[in-house]
């Protein structure tokens, strides 16, 4: 049985060496590739997800002879997949959404909660500790989900203030919940 | 030891340059090329960038309340804050209104009596009033109700109560309690009042609150909303709350959102049998957020010390939090 569109990647009319090469580019790149879609999608797992796609997009495709630089490309394809999976996202938590209204009467016993309560307060404590503008920005950005364009507008800052803003109160977060002890 | 955590706040400051870097929409080939370099370049870049890529996970994975509690706090729709010198003003011009209230009563009105309602420790209270308003007052709680021909005033003193009001354009339904005036605009909606702070939500339809201590006027909630009046910072927070979360007290559930351990404290009383007293005031300040199951008060105290850093002693007819020992 003859399939004309057979375009199956593993024997794909691909250039020999093909899978190989994406293969090496996979070993080479991809903690940065997850962490770098992570950092985007606020998911590991959609992370994992998304660093697969852009794989057997790249398998599918007959060759990388045209490409000047394949770890471009990679992080190309993983910026457009991130940002088409984002707009997805944004489509369906714009759908009302039941559960929510549920989720308290489910809380488990406080004790359970203690160390993320913990973990929530040193991130409120950090925040309090910042401008109001600073902790706004990061908020807004961060927990809201809003991207820097539209937290600029809102705050009538520049996209790189903002970006300032929301890099400084990270940072002061990370040293409220992870930095070492020194004593 | 000083300047090794120097430079560890120095990689969390680039790890955290490179993190907002990477969420543009898109970034330059040379600026990825840049941070791939830099991950590989020390083993604490790529730890610090995977810490802040936990911690941004986990603000976005949080339950809704708790992302809402972060939003309401440093994002805010709505705020008044206290200015102190317009303060006076308004509460003369407050006194002013009211006297012109009472002299339009005394002039023109022939309400109702003012009628007082109480209900007692761990009791309930359903209210029917003539207009056929529904009051269900919560335990430990009283007010008292006017109803003059242009306006329907009702002043909670203390305590929470739950109001479905039949609306009549022509005639205000008006709660005061402390500070705030809640007028209905077509409605059910909830208010709890302990000591000077506030909280009114709304189930269906919208009230009209206004504040005496804040100057610029008033704001609008709709149903699903909470405005709060903390007499601390003298500011009105509003938040989202669901309609069964404002009405949980009605089957039994004390919803807490951030709120100090002395509030709670004041309101689990109003349900226990036998009160709760902080031995340290320091434990008041403590912030709470959860439920309280008011037919288990008892297993609620008992959990306590898991969360928060105090002890529990029972006596015959209290209970004393106080600071745990060290």
């Amino acid at each position: 049985m003859e399939d004309p569109d057979h375009r199956a990647p593993a024997d794909a009319a691909a250039q020999p060496g093909h899978a190989e090469q994406v293969a090496a580019l996979y070993r080479e790149h991809h903690g940065v590739l997850v962490a770098f879609l992570q950092c985007r999608l606020n998911s590991r797992a959609d992370a994992q997800e998304i660093a697969q796609e852009v794989y057997v997009k790249l398998l599918a495709m007959s060759g990388m002879e045209h490409i000047d630089s394949p770890r471009a490309f990679l992080f190309r394809m993983a910026t457009n997949l991130s940002v088409d999976y984002l707009r997805k996202r944004a489509v369906r938590s714009n759908q009302p959404h039941e559960p929510q209204d549920e989720d308290w009467q489910a809380t488990p016993l406080p004790e359970q909660h203690a160390w993320a309560m913990q973990q929530w307060k040193r991130v409120q404590i950090a925040l309090r500790e910042l401008p109001a503008k600073t902790s706004r920005a990061f908020v807004l950005h961060v927990v809201e989900g809003r991207d820097f364009a539209t937290v600029a507008r809102e705050m009538k800052l520049s996209e790189r203030m903002v970006r300032y803003h929301v890099s400084h109160a990270l940072a002061h977060c990370w040293e409220r919940c992870f930095a070492p002890e020194v004593s | 030891m000083e300047n090794k955590a120097a430079t560890e706040q120095e990689v969390a400051r680039e790890a955290a340059d490179w993190w907002t870097r990477l969420r543009e929409t898109a970034p330059s080939a040379e600026t990825l090329a840049r941070w791939e370099s830099w991950m590989a370049r020390d083993e604490r870049h790529a730890r610090a960038f995977d810490q802040l890529n936990a911690l941004g996970e986990w603000l976005c994975v949080a339950s809704t309340s708790q992302r809402q509690e972060l939003l309401d706090e440093f994002a805010p729709r709505v705020t008044w804050a206290r200015r102190r010198p317009y303060a006076l003003a308004v509460a003369a011009t407050l006194v002013l209104a009211m006297l012109g209230w009472w002299g339009a009563r005394f002039v023109g009105g022939r309400g109702m009596p003012a009628q007082h309602y109480a209900s007692a420790v761990g009791q309930d209270r359903d209210i029917r009033l003539p207009d056929g308003t529904d009051i269900a007052l919560g335990a430990d709680s009283s007010l008292t109700a006017r109803y003059g021909r242009g306006r329907r005033r009702i002043d909670l003193a203390a305590g929470e109560a739950y109001f479905t009001v039949v609306h009549d354009r022509s005639r205000p339904f008006v709660v005061d309690a402390g500070s705030l005036r809640i007028e209905d605009l077509g409605t059910a909606f909830n208010v709890r009042r302990t000591g000077q702070r506030v909280s009114v939500a709304v189930t269906q339809g919208r009230v009209r609150v206004s504040s005496s201590t804040a100057a610029d006027g008033q704001l609008e909630l709709e149903a699903g909303q909470r405005a709060e009046y903390d007499p601390r910072s003298g500011m009105v927070r509003v938040s989202h709350l669901a309609a069964q979360r404002a009405t949980a007290w009605r089957h039994h559930q004390l919803e807490f959102v951030d709120e100090p351990l002395s509030m709670v404290i004041a309101n689990v009383n109003r349900y226990s049998r036998h009160p709760v007293q902080l031995a340290d005031p320091q434990l008041g300040q403590l912030m709470f957020t959860g439920t309280v199951n008011t037919t288990n008060i008892d297993g609620w105290i008992g959990a306590l010390p898991h969360v928060f850093p105090l002890q529990v002693s029972r006596f015959a007819d209290h209970v004393v939090l106080s600071s745990a020992a060290h």
